[in-house]
């Protein structure tokens, strides 16, 4: 399976495209392939930068090896913050979690990542509750079998990150179908939601083995992420769509308001935002870094990332006088995030501190009015076609 | 929502239609002058803008791309309210992309700016050979609901900037003595109210 392990410096030309960046940036210069074989068009800087990062990331990498060294193999597996503090009274455990904590947000080395996600997230427990052959027995059980679900992947398999060196082969695309078509029969009321295919496909990339990006991609949907983010008219992501324009409002209200007179929903750019968690608008990097945290700190981090988004650009968002120039700045913002510090530094240090517990209070205040909403949408489409042709002449 | 100044025009147009219908691709081929043989699903939706001069005037088109899936359907209203123009895409290897589209009119009646200039495309026209939808049933429809109707190729670019030509045309101009608050067109959907400038359809 394809690896991290290109370490091959930046190579210019290559014949492969990440489409969502490739085909928005206007302006290119250089083409060049990043940590995780996509190849990302920007210029010579970015460039430059990238090659910084993986000097990070390799310095980031000895840092995890000394206290490897210095607490023994797996010390961070058997820590958690909140277990850490609820359970346990034990000093070290404290201090190790705190320890973690500060790691993890500073990026977790691209080799440890498959193992320190699956154990962190909790995949590794949804997992051990059930046989060994769980996964196994399910694509066997699946195969073959045909319906609405397996029809839409099928058709998203070629569409997911074209181009890729290994996502986009015949092994790439039968790997990605078996675990979307596999979790499609495990939770039928998810079946297939166009979004999960480049989250699983960017899961495969980093877990290198099929079934731990299964586990990984159910440990989101069903823990990590709030309810019915995918499923049931995606009300879930229209709660987290209400609740990060409050935040907003919140936390940065100059912006706020300069977009509010725009008339500018910010679920117009987030809505990807928070259904792909940000793979298709992220250097892979960058995206990866953000997932270090989601999986440890859980849901509520893709809204510090998303406002530390907004923030970072707030000058020039203020200067914008139109709607399209605003997706421009946020568009550009994103694809040229190539230094995941730069997001990750505003998103944990400058957005102000927010708890899971909050945010569950203001998802909570938001699901009525998003029901309502919905039920009403409905209800309205399907009332009498009476007024019907009154739209036209 | 379209509005006026001078001869220019700013129009906000949305594509809507089923998954795979090649709404994309409309877009790349009309904006860029590309076809991808696989263009990335789309989600939420993607945002464009292109300029289009029409006679006298030029029309600035702010697109919105949407995502097909039926379940993203709840995000719809966001880009369509107060869109001054739709194109409703179906394909025409897909009978089952067509009754979504028939869906997309019905509801855009309903629900979408009274003055929305409307089109139905039908894209993938290129291949003949595996068409489920004709031509004839297509134009019937579109001509009883007061669209106008293309057959399209994203691929071949058979009538793609056509489709966009007719809507910039179609577009209710400003009369040249209007006052210029009468020159913004409705921008809220449903609501009744600003029937007054004529429709083109
Ligand atoms: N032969 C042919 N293929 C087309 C044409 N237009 C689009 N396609 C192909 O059909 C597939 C889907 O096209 P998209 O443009 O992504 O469709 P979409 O409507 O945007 O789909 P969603 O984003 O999933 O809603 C792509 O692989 C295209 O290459 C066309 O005119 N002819
Ligand atoms: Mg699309």
């Amino acid at each position: 399976m394809f690896g991290t392990q290109s370490q091959k410096d930046l190579s210019l030309e290559t014949p492969f495209s990440r489409q969502s960046i490739h085909t928005r940036r206007a302006k290119i210069t250089v083409k060049f392939q990043d940590l995780y074989g996509f190849t990302v068009e920007g210029n010579v800087d970015d460039a430059n930068i990238l090659n910084e990062v993986r000097e990070k990331v390799r310095q980031q990498g000895k840092a995890w090896w000394a206290l490897e060294a210095s607490k023994g193999a797996n010390w961070y597996l058997q820590t958690h913050v909140s277990s850490a503090l609820k359970s346990s009274l034990k000093f070290s455990n404290l201090v190790n979690a705190i320890t973690l904590k500060k790691l993890i947000r500073k990026g977790i080395p691209p080799v440890l990542r498959p193992k320190v996600w699956f154990s962190l997230s909790g995949a590794a427990k949804k997992k051990s509750t059930v046989p060994d052959s769980y996964y196994n027995d399910l694509i066997i059980a699946v195969e073959g079998k045909v319906t609405p679900a397996t029809k839409q992947i099928d058709h998203d398999l070629p569409r997911t990150f074209p181009g890729h060196p290994w996502l986009d082969t015949p092994e790439g695309h039968a790997s990605l179908r078996r675990v979307l078509v596999g979790y499609s029969f495990r939770d039928s009321d998810v079946g297939y939601c166009q979004g999960l295919n480049y989250v699983a496909a960017l899961l495969l990339l980093v877990m290198k083995t099929e079934e731990d990006a299964f586990w990984m991609l159910a440990v989101l949907l069903e823990n990590v992420l709030v309810n019915d983010c995918y499923s049931n008219n995606l009300s879930g992501c229209h709660v987290e769509q209400r609740v990060f324009n409050d935040l907003l409002k919140k936390k940065c209200p100059s912006i706020y308001a300069h977009l509010e007179a725009l008339e500018f929903d910010v679920s117009l750019v987030a809505t990807e935002w928070f259904l792909c968690l940000f793979s298709k608008s992220l250097p892979s990097e960058t995206t990866l870094r953000v997932w270090d945290v989601l999986f440890y700190e859980g849901a509520k981090v893709l809204f510090n990332v998303a406002l530390a988004i907004f923030k970072m650009k707030e000058e020039e968002l203020l200067m914008t006088q139109y709607v399209g120039d605003v997706i421009n700045v946020i568009q550009n913002t994103t694809h040229h995030l190539f230094d995941p510090d730069d997001l990750l530094t505003v998103a944990f240090d400058k957005v102000g501190f927010m708890t899971s517990t909050n945010i569950s209070k203001e998802r909570k205040k938001q699901e009525p009015a998003v029901m309502a909403e919905l039920d009403q949408r409905l209800r309205r489409l399907n009332s009498s076609n009476l007024d019907v042709n009154s739209g036209l002449t | 929502m379209a509005t006026i100044g001078h001869n220019n025009l700013n129009a906000k147009l949305v594509l809507l239609g089923d998954m795979g219908a090649g709404k994309s691709s409309l877009v790349l081929r009309f904006v860029k002058g590309q076809f991808l043989e696989f263009q990335e699903s789309t989600i939420g939706a993607a945002f464009f803008s292109q300029t289009l001069a029409v006679n006298d005037a030029t029309v600035k088109f702010e697109i919105w791309d949407t995502a097909g899936q039926e379940r993203y359907h709840s995000l719809a209203p966001m880009y369509y309210r107060g869109a001054a123009a739709a194109i409703i895409v179906y394909d025409i290897t897909s009978a089952d992309s067509f009754t979504r589209a028939k869906k997309w009119v019905q509801e855009l009646q309903k629900q979408g700016n009274p003055n929305m200039v409307m089109a139905l495309a039908g894209n993938k026209a290129d291949l003949e050979e595996k068409r489920k939808v004709t031509a004839e049933e297509a134009r019937a429809y579109a001509e009883e609901n007061g669209l106008f109707f293309m057959e399209t190729s994203a691929k071949t670019a058979a009538n793609v900037n056509d489709v966009f030509h007719e809507i910039a045309k179609r577009l209710p101009r400003a009369q040249p003595n209007q006052n210029p608050a009468g020159m913004v067109l409705v921008d809220r959907p449903a609501e009744g109210g600003a029937r007054a400038a004529s429709c083109c359809s």
